[in-house]
């Protein structure tokens, strides 16, 4: 069979309808730019992406709300530094880098401040105005508003190891060698290399020394080469049921609170009475906070989405929305605190809530992450095929 | 004079030649060719110029480096690339013997059965693949279907076989079953049943008939079967991650783990262009020993 030669009309038509729809296209494109008043899109951890938590403001609003969920800060910070600040309105990481590093880098703008205090003096104690992780280092810019938290350190199987002997024992129970293989490490690895320190016996959110880092490749070595499984939290939690590990890190809240919600009680979240950190605390704990983009046609339902979280009954769906469950600071408000069950306190761990925060240091930047993170990773290696 | 003899000898050739590209085949293909540019040269480019920036960079604005290929080859990333340039071997000898059998029960004895067979095989692709080994997780976990049922109905308590390297090449066999079986069946059925009659009425034994008719006649098949199978292999990255509780770290891991939680892309760049490499090698090695030509029989 052959093809009949082109001839020069048809091929001018051809032409012409491509550059009709090559032109529709840019014009469609720029439509869409002026048109972001009706347009969202959030870059954050699972949860806010839950058609639960869009749904009504999309409804209310008429918008088209995008959200994309990640697991881990740097990879979302990262996308804004490789030029995704046109893409996104709100990001939602953990506590340190609004202040630390997104907006000295200019990744994000302020949020208006008297709009957005007063909502902070119907959170919990606190988290009260000026809430340090929501401001800028001199403590003139509000720069996020505060909702999910929790304690994360690590989390044991009360029916192998009692919660008094985990939280007295804390991170050695990973320097006994009686422990090898009845652990598993949560694929968490930026949280593993704090554990792996504490484990180590020092500070991870300041400069190390060698023989510190020599520290940390002989405990990274020995922890993961102990590791009965590296999992997600679905794993770890099926792993626990099943009796394969009695314990896991890293852990807290996030991850137990799925098998606790499903009856396993057993499954707790563990904060060390002891460590290594400032003050002799031994836990670590994280806050999100929701910041808005530095985005040149920033959309201006980006404030009124942080407004709409702070609704009593929203901030209830935010901690029951999907995948973990968490408390959130506007459990400090009653009407809020109300439209938690008894069964819901449970799997997030209420009873015990306020005394393994104060026994955690705040999440924070780890100076050689970089460094520690990599003999981490070594330390995965060389574990391979046992 | 003889220059500008040939130049102007060189100029209806170099307008044919124009013209050649400008016949309405080659014009036809231009959108593709555009396509194939923009989403299949283009980001491989950008992961090749990836691979030469500056360790922990984000752009690829800088002086070429070879810093990334340093760190892959002083530090202890080959033990990542043998596990899973083995693993894929592993899973490639395992789905031949596996698939040969089921391939010639389909292409030859299983008749009217061979259609129901064959959807048995396929029904599994329509599951995500990581709910299916979390299916397998629950099949082989301590206290789980298979070994819960063992101690229910026989008291026996075994171990489980989970997150260790051998369930992982199990995942990889199950995984990449199908990418095996069919391309191995349309080879079996390239078999005229008349050659092998001929053969046993000839004299031939059963494994005569087997290694110097069956399988010579069939390896087109086999050998894109075992390609295919190959490169997914030795790709993959759920099983050992899944089944496996991360007990091996094959290569594709080390390139996620470098392009998230390290944000280190330089480095994840280089170590997918090395992997294209080697892979891409080894498959032009089969391939040039094989003479693909003749097993196609097109000479």
């Amino acid at each position: 069979m052959r093809f009949a030669p082109t001839s020069r009309r048809q091929f001018l038509q051809t032409a012409g309808a491509g550059a009709a729809l090559v032109a529709g296209g840019a014009l469609l494109g720029r439509r869409a730019e002026a048109a972001r008043e009706t347009e969202m899109n959030i870059l954050c951890w699972e949860g806010y992406n839950s058609a639960a938590v869009l749904d009504p403001f999309r409804n209310e609003r008429s918008a088209t709300i995008k959200a994309e969920s990640l697991t881990n800060d740097p990879t979302m910070i990262n996308r804004l530094r490789a030029g995704e600040t046109n893409v996104w309105d709100l990001i939602n990481v953990n506590n340190p880098w609004a202040r630390k590093v997104m907006y000295p880098e200019g990744l994000i703008v302020p949020l208006n401040r008297p709009r957005f205090e007063a909502y902070f003096d119907k959170m919990m104690p606190a988290f009260k105005a000026p809430y340090k992780w929501a401001m800028d280092d001199e403590g003139k810019e509000l720069l996020g508003m505060a909702q999910r938290f929790g304690p994360y350190s690590f989390v044991v199987n009360t029916d192998k190891i009692s919660r008094e002997t985990a939280e007295d024992q804390g991170w050695d129970l990973w320097n006994d060698p009686a422990n090898a293989g009845k652990y598993g490490v949560l694929e968490s690895d930026d949280w593993n290399v704090f554990n792996i320190c504490l484990i180590a016996g020092f500070d991870p959110f300041r400069d190390h020394t060698p023989e510190e880092v020599a520290k940390f490749t002989e405990t990274a070595n020995r922890v993961f080469k102990g590791a009965k499984l590296v999992g997600d939290i679905a794993t770890m939690n099926q792993a626990f049921v099943s009796g394969e590990i009695d314990f896991h890190m890293t852990g807290g809240t996030y991850s137990a609170s799925p098998a606790r919600a499903d009856g396993a009680t057993s499954i707790r979240g563990i904060t060390p009475k002891k460590g290594p950190l400032p003050g002799g605390k031994g836990g670590v704990a994280w806050i999100e906070i929701t910041s808005t983009v530095n985005n040149p046609q920033l959309s201006p339902l980006a404030a009124d989405f942080l407004e709409y979280v702070q609704h009593p009954e929203i901030a209830h769906t935010v901690a029951f929305a999907e995948g973990t469950f968490n408390p959130v600071a506007q459990m400090g408000n009653p009407e809020c605190f109300n439209l938690f069950t008894t069964e819901e306190l449970d799997a997030i761990q209420w009873d015990s809530l306020e005394e393994e925060m104060a026994r955690s240091a705040e999440y924070d930047i780890v100076p050689d992450y970089d460094n520690l993170l990599d003999i981490m990773s070594a330390a995965k290696r060389a574990a391979s095929g046992g | 004079m003889a220059a500008l003899a040939e130049r102007s000898a060189t100029k209806p050739a170099r307008h044919g030649a124009l013209a050649a590209l400008w016949r309405p085949g080659p014009r036809h293909a231009i959108p593709i060719l555009l396509l194939l540019l923009v989403g299949f040269a283009a980001p491989l480019l950008a992961i090749l110029s990836f691979s030469f920036a500056p360790s922990r960079t984000f752009d690829i604005w800088h002086l070429p480096t070879l810093e990334n290929y340093r760190t892959i080859v002083t530090e202890t990333y080959y033990g990542s690339f043998l596990w899973s340039l083995g693993m894929a071997t592993a899973t490639v000898a395992i789905l031949a013997l596996v698939c040969y059998p089921v391939a010639y029960g389909l292409s030859k004895l299983f008749g009217r059965w061979s259609n129901l067979v064959t959807l048995l095989m396929v029904l599994p692709l329509f599951v995500s693949e990581n709910v299916r080994l979390y299916g397998w997780i629950l099949f082989l976990i301590k206290g789980g279907v298979l070994l819960g049922s063992l101690k229910a109905l026989f008291g026996i308590e075994a171990e489980s076989v989970l997150f260790t390297p051998g369930v992982i090449v199990f995942g990889m066999v199950y995984v990449y079953l199908p990418f095996m079986l069919f391309p191995m069946v349309l080879g079996l059925s390239m078999v005229p049943r008349e050659t092998t009659e001929a053969a046993r009425d000839l004299g031939a034994s059963r494994w005569q008939v087997f290694t110097e008719v069956e399988l010579p006649l069939a390896m087109p098949g086999i050998v894109i079967g075992a390609l295919l199978t190959f490169v997914l292999a030795v790709g993959a990255i759920a099983e050992a991650k899944v089944l496996g509780g991360q007990s091996v770290i094959p290569i594709s891991h080390d390139i996620e783990i470098a392009f998230t939680y390290a944000q280190n892309w330089p480095l994840g760049a280089a170590l997918a262009v090395l992997l294209t490499l080697v892979v891409g090698g080894l498959v032009l090695l089969v391939l040039g020993r094989l003479d693909l030509d003749r097993i196609l029989g097109r000479r």
